[in-house]
């Protein structure tokens, strides 16, 4: 898990990506990333082959690839980095994903209904047409996306930051929203109707009521927000 | 190597079982609340203990250190030597060889004095100097720059794709906090 070694195409700075052995055994880190692997085609069909293959997948590092209309329904994902990712036309439910890296990857037109992802990230991703409908969503990091006309409705979102989001006709409808931090958003057309708006962080100092009240500003210098 | 994240929600604070699957050594990282969960996932596999590290000296980062030395006889790792009697000194920066695994140190006072960060494979481990989006808290603006100073010459050089677990919070990355982190601004990068 993590133990990914550097490519080894010179000046390279990325990870090396994961290999399948002639006996079907995962190699966590091979020789080379997705972008100097010669042959990207083969590398894909054996990712998607081992995927296929196996429900539960540990370690893999599969930064860069495509996945398309591949079924990840009961598949379970522990310490995978699929950051860089395109993922187009997945439709699956209750896949199991657990510190793996989505970061800065793209979804387009997916469905991840029923999924359960606790303390992953997805940093920085797109998501175009996603649905994480009746998701278990905890302590997962958010922080920079594109969200656009997705949903996130009937989720639980415990801890999960948003920070810096920008959220275009995304829906947050029945959520449990207790402790997720929405600091600086951007958001347009987005719903948290019978969510516990309540419990959730979307200002710095606490709540938006205080904003502008200078007798209630924190002193310049110490740290604003929960203390922790 | 294996990561095995178990969170203590009375403050929300991270404690991670690192293991080496080769030697079937173990060592934790900030021992928050000790569960039975932790306890039963160190006893089903069989592993050993051997080592305790803990980036800060705040209660809710190390309050399981009794508990644990009741039933394992394990070393303890800090840069405080207030935690507990036997605690092996981190000063500065450094390597060490704990449970089979290459452990890379890093000082980086600003929340805490004694404030260090560890690095096991790709995986850094930051307790409560960078979190997803935000930075330790600090007692004053001269901590607070001191902090960044750190995070910027000894966190931000490191590749992008090098994995966060911070002390609260979800997990994030190097090149993640580069774009998004709210407390470190692009200015810093100029």
């Amino acid at each position: 898990m993590y133990l990914f070694s550097k490519c080894r195409e010179a000046g390279c700075s990325h990870f090396a990506v994961s290999d399948v052995d002639a006996n079907g055994n995962l190699i966590e880190s091979a020789d080379f990333c997705y972008a100097h692997t010669k042959d990207k085609e083969q590398l894909q069909q054996k990712i998607y082959s081992y995927i296929s293959s196996h429900d539960k997948i540990v370690g893999l590092n599969a930064s860069g690839l495509t996945f398309t209309n591949i079924d990840l329904t009961n598949k379970r994902f522990y310490g995978c980095d699929f950051s860089n990712c395109l993922f187009s036309g997945i439709k699956t439910s209750g896949m199991r994903v657990r510190l793996s890296n989505f970061s800065f990857s793209v979804f387009t037109d997916c469905n991840f209904i029923k999924s359960n992802v606790l303390f992953s990230s997805y940093s920085g991703a797109k998501f175009s047409h996603v649905l994480f409908t009746g998701s278990d969503m905890i302590q997962d990091n958010f922080n920079g996306i594109s969200s656009f006309q997705s949903s996130f409705d009937d989720s639980d979102l415990y801890s999960s930051y948003f920070i810096k989001a920008k959220l275009i006709d995304t829906s947050f409808r029945n959520c449990n929203i207790k402790e997720t931090v929405f600091y600086e958003i951007s958001q347009q057309n987005v719903s948290f109707r019978q969510s516990n708006t309540n419990a959730a962080i979307f200002d710095k100092r606490g709540s938006a009521l205080f904003t502008g009240l200078q007798e209630l500003d924190v002193p310049q210098g110490v740290q604003k927000g929960p203390s922790l | 190597m294996k990561i095995y994240h178990h969170l203590d929600f009375a403050k929300l604070t991270n404690c991670y079982l690192i293991v080496n699957e080769i030697s079937r050594e173990a060592l934790i990282i900030d021992p928050c609340k000790i569960s039975n969960d932790l306890i039963a996932q160190i006893e089903r596999d069989n592993y050993k203990l051997s080592a305790v590290l803990i980036t800060h000296k705040h209660t809710n980062h190390y309050r399981g250190l009794k508990t644990l030395r009741k039933i394992y006889d394990f070393s303890v790792y800090a840069a405080d030597n207030e935690i507990s009697d036997s605690t092996t000194i981190l000063k500065d920066d450094g390597v060490k060889k704990i449970a089979g695994l290459d452990v890379e140190y890093f000082s980086l006072p600003g929340h805490s004095a004694d404030s260090i960060v560890y690095k096991i494979g790709n995986v850094l481990f930051t307790g409560d100097v960078i979190f997803a989006g935000t930075i330790g808290s600090s007692s004053c603006s001269y901590t607070k720059k001191h902090l960044c100073n750190g995070i910027k010459s000894k966190i931000l050089t490191m590749n992008d794709e090098t994995i966060i677990m911070p002390g609260h919070g979800p997990m994030t990355s190097v090149g993640a906090e580069k774009e998004f982190n709210l407390d470190l601004d692009s200015q810093m990068f100029v």
